[in-house]
């Protein structure tokens, strides 16, 4: 079913299902965006249930103008910023740094079956600007256009092609240092 | 599996995720059930707490100061005359003692047997 059908489904009374329908294409489309930044399975996890309740009590005020899915991206990708902004938070209570913690994370994470060039590749996506990392990832490992990046992120084309073009060479620049 | 995806999840975890987040529209339901009642509940915890806090003030107060029991105002209410119960008033009539002769002191003694020495020494005490 495609996002128009789901909105006339939702439109038509029929919410759960439709609510199904969002979970059926979406659940694992999120999982794996969210998983990119919060970097643990565990976390990914929690963080998904969190996003689609905030979806569901959200639905109501969907309005057809946007689209459905970059709509909720937006969801799942403000959801995943604030978390991480509350776990920065709370590492800086216990004299810690989030980056260390999201690195000691990926390397002793026992869900990656990658090389250690991709090893090295997401630790070096951690020291991006939250904006650059959205932009990157969405890009990079979803293959998104710009125009659909744009909805999510509330930012012109211009500006995230910009951005994507900074995190590029900061990325080259760090892989070339750590490699 | 492409070549940008380099993590995997517990074997089935998808199908497990899909059908937790199904169950988040009656989840959601329950919680918006008891946020909606949530007031009136409390309202009634209120009016019932009013309920019980004033049965025993009351109860506090319309105790007798002096902490007589029901059962000592029924035996005091047993003493009092129906016949003419403001006599209860009339302290000369409650303080009133009995007055006894002397003659009936004898006639007292002599009739629970006590013996004639003591009779005797009574009458002439």
């Amino acid at each position: 079913m495609n996002d128009q059908q789901i909105i006339a489904l939702w439109e038509s009374g029929q919410r759960e299902r439709a609510f199904n329908e969002i979970v059926r294409n979406y659940s694992e489309r999120l999982y794996w965006h969210v998983r990119r930044f919060v970097c643990s399975h565990e976390d990914a996890d929690d963080l998904v249930q969190e996003i689609f309740i905030k979806i569901w009590g959200a639905l109501p005020t969907f309005r057809g103008d946007a689209q459905l899915f970059t709509w909720l991206y937006r969801i799942a990708t403000n959801e995943t910023l604030n978390f991480l902004r509350k776990q920065k938070v709370r590492a800086s209570l216990r004299f810690q740094s989030l980056d260390d913690e999201l690195e000691r994370k990926i390397d002793e994470d026992p869900y990656f079956n990658g090389t250690e060039a991709q090893r090295l590749l997401s630790k070096a996506i951690l020291k991006l600007p939250d904006k650059q990392r959205v932009v990157f990832s969405l890009r990079y490992y979803e293959d998104m256009k710009y125009e659909d990046i744009a909805e999510i992120t509330g930012t012109s084309v211009g500006a995230l092609k910009a951005s994507y073009h900074i995190a590029y060479e900061k990325l080259k620049a760090e892989f070339q240092d750590l490699v | 599996m492409n070549e940008k995806q380099f993590h995997t999840v517990p074997e089935g975890y998808f199908e497990g995720l899909q059908a937790r987040l199904s169950a988040i529209p009656q989840q959601q339901e329950t919680v918006t059930r008891w946020v909606r009642f949530r007031p009136y509940l409390a309202m009634a915890a209120a009016f019932a707490a009013m309920v019980v806090g004033g049965t025993a003030l009351l109860r506090q107060t319309a105790q007798p100061a002096s902490g007589l029991t029901y059962d000592d105002l029924m035996g005091y209410a047993q003493l009092i005359p129906t016949t003419n119960p403001y006599m209860i008033y009339d302290e000369e009539y409650m303080g009133e003692e009995e007055a006894y002769t002397e003659e009936d002191i004898i006639n007292y003694l002599i009739e629970t047997g006590v013996s004639l020495e003591l009779v005797a020494y009574e009458a002439n005490r």
